[in-house]
């Protein structure tokens, strides 16, 4: 739409991945490294989520199933038939985007609330098959991957390699995101989230619209969970489809901005770190003390800054600017 | 140009319409008048697509539109302003307004309406920039008519556009959407419970009651009607 101001838009996404880029050099502690590339994982995940959570409006809470469908068919096809992970993760997102095409159509029959539950029950269906089909996932026993180092597995004998593919992961989501929020699609998807039968009443095809942001969604969504089995190097169930994690990837971009392009980025950077560093400190003196601050953190953001944390530094800067003017 | 022959409409269990019938020619402004609960709504979302028929026919310019979806009847040229506004209040006006403009048709030739529509609600062009929701409920219910024009429709529904305006803020936008009427000529349905202005604006109306359409004619006719003064106009 022409009325978009396109010039310096592109500025923030360099710049914070300059920042990033200079962090990868200076973190050399192995513990730092692995939350820096925890953080750069969940903002990638959480910001693949926030295209249909946050530009559509549609509450998903089973973003985990696509997680794991990516894990699992990437780490499948690499440990039975030997096919390297860079093919494994075309064959996640076509599997992934097939499977969230099927989900969608009927479930965005329901909306708000019951759109959400069914969602939750189908991450959680699919978690259980993935304990029950023995045969194929190993079951609870889970999978685990040979650490054979090369680009080739997408596997680093250093750890800043993971930095960077971790990184190259929250660039194509953020890139991605920021193309359809920017496209004419991305207004009808913020028309379908402001109010769905207005949208509808104009001739937006609003089924249309959601399939389209939850499949390239889910996509994203594989895409990291195959990072994440060649990081991890060993996948099961309840460790990588759990509906917690799926919870944790809309927290993230509730905390931050739902359906704002930096929301999900700057909520993974607040929760990540603060709670492996209290996972870390805490240890066995308060066990679970780590997910009481962040409720606290949850219930503070949504008194103080509903729209989440970007929206507050966008109203102080509008203040700011009033000031001045 | 529409034509609803006995059409049935129900929510689940419970049917809503009964035999409705009703036309509306090309260049003419129609109201469908009712008190609260009468079906006005329903029919109107019928004719949009957001309800289907249980029986009955639907033909818009010859063709049978019944069961088609919203998108389609759309791009056929029926667009409905719907009632309560419904704008995107996050968005500015400008915004509200191109997004109005969905089919390929109308998106070709959104820079001439978007002109139109300023001349006839100049208040939107001062507004452009300002979010949909910070307006008042006058200027609100013009942008959700301006937004309905960036359709390019054959036909217009307005569904209760005076619904929570002042007296005056009504008057204004009653007499605008004469001014639709006149100025691009185009084709009304307006749905309403303001019965007096609805007989000032409309060639013709129907009066639905309990689901069912129990006084049709030109409205000159209808204001003399007993039954109309006594249950509508308080004579």
């Amino acid at each position: 739409m022409e009325f978009l101001k396109q010039r310096g838009k592109s500025f923030p996404m360099v710049a914070f991945f300059a920042v990033m880029i200079i962090l990868s050099f200076i973190i050399k502690n192995g513990f730092y490294q692995h939350i820096f590339i925890l953080t750069l994982f969940y903002a990638g995940m959480s910001s693949a989520w926030n295209i249909v959570g946050g530009y559509a409006g549609q509450l998903s809470l089973g973003h985990a199933a696509y997680m794991g469908i990516g894990a699992y068919t990437a780490t499948l096809l690499y440990l039975k038939m030997g096919v390297s992970p860079w093919i494994g993760i075309i064959a996640a997102i076509i599997i992934a985007a097939a499977v969230s095409a099927l989900i969608s159509y009927p479930s965005f029959k329901l909306h708000g609330t019951f759109f959400a539950m069914s969602t939750l029950a189908f991450g959680e269906v699919m978690r259980i098959i993935a304990n029950y089909w023995r045969g194929l996932t190993n079951g609870s026993v889970g999978l685990s991957i040979p650490f054979k180092p090369s680009l080739a597995h997408l596997m680093f004998e250093e750890r800043v390699g993971y930095v960077y593919f971790a990184m190259i992961f929250l660039a194509v989501v953020l890139v991605i995101s920021s193309r359809i929020k920017e496209s004419r699609a991305g207004y009808y998807l913020n028309a379908i989230r402001e109010n769905e039968i207005a949208a509808r009443s104009l001739g937006i095809n609003t089924s249309l619209y959601k399939l389209y942001a939850s499949v390239i969604s889910a996509s994203l969504a594989a895409v990291g969970g195959v990072f994440y089995a060649f990081y991890i190097l060993y996948i099961d169930p309840s460790g990588l489809m759990d509906s917690a994690i799926s919870i944790q990837f809309t927290l993230m971009a509730i905390i931050g901005g739902l359906g704002t392009l930096w929301g999900p980025v700057v909520g993974a950077i607040l929760i990540i770190p603060l709670s492996e560093f209290m996972r870390a400190w805490l240890g066995g003196v308060g066990q679970g003390l780590h997910l009481v601050i962040y409720g606290l953190i949850m219930v503070v953001v949504v008194i103080v800054s509903p729209g989440g944390l970007i929206n507050g530094y966008k109203v102080i800067i509008r203040k700011i600017k009033k000031i001045k003017a | 140009m529409l034509k609803i022959e006995n059409i049935n409409v129900s929510y689940g269990e419970v049917q809503v319409l009964h035999n409705v019938s009703l036309d509306v020619e090309e260049g003419e402004i129609v109201a469908l008048i009712g008190a609260n609960a009468a079906g006005k709504t329903t029919t109107i979302k019928t004719i949009s697509g957001l309800l289907k028929p249980t029986a009955g026919k639907i033909t818009f310019n010859g063709t049978n539109i019944a069961g088609l979806s919203t998108s389609k009847i759309v791009e056929l040229g029926i667009v409905q302003v719907p009632e309560g506004r419904l704008l995107f209040p996050e968005m500015s006006v400008l915004e509200n307004l191109e997004l109005g403009a969905y089919t390929p048709q109308a998106r070709k030739v959104r820079h001439e309406t978007i002109k139109t529509v300023f001349q006839l609600f100049p208040i939107l062009e001062k507004r452009s920039q300002q979010l949909a929701g910070s307006l008042s409920g006058g200027e609100q219910q013009m942008c959700a008519l301006g937004r309905g024009l960036m359709a390019k429709p054959k036909l217009l529904m307005v569904d209760e556009t005076s619904l929570g305006l002042s007296p005056i803020m009504a008057k204004t936008v009653f007499e605008s959407i004469k001014q639709i009427n006149k100025t691009v000529g185009m084709t009304i349905l307006l749905v309403e419970q303001n019965v007096h202005w609805s007989l000032r604006l409309a060639g013709r109306c129907f009066v639905l009651e309990n689901g069912k359409v129990v006084l049709n004619g030109p409205s000159k006719e209808l204001k003399e009607n007993p039954h109309l003064q006594k249950a509508y106009l308080g004579m």
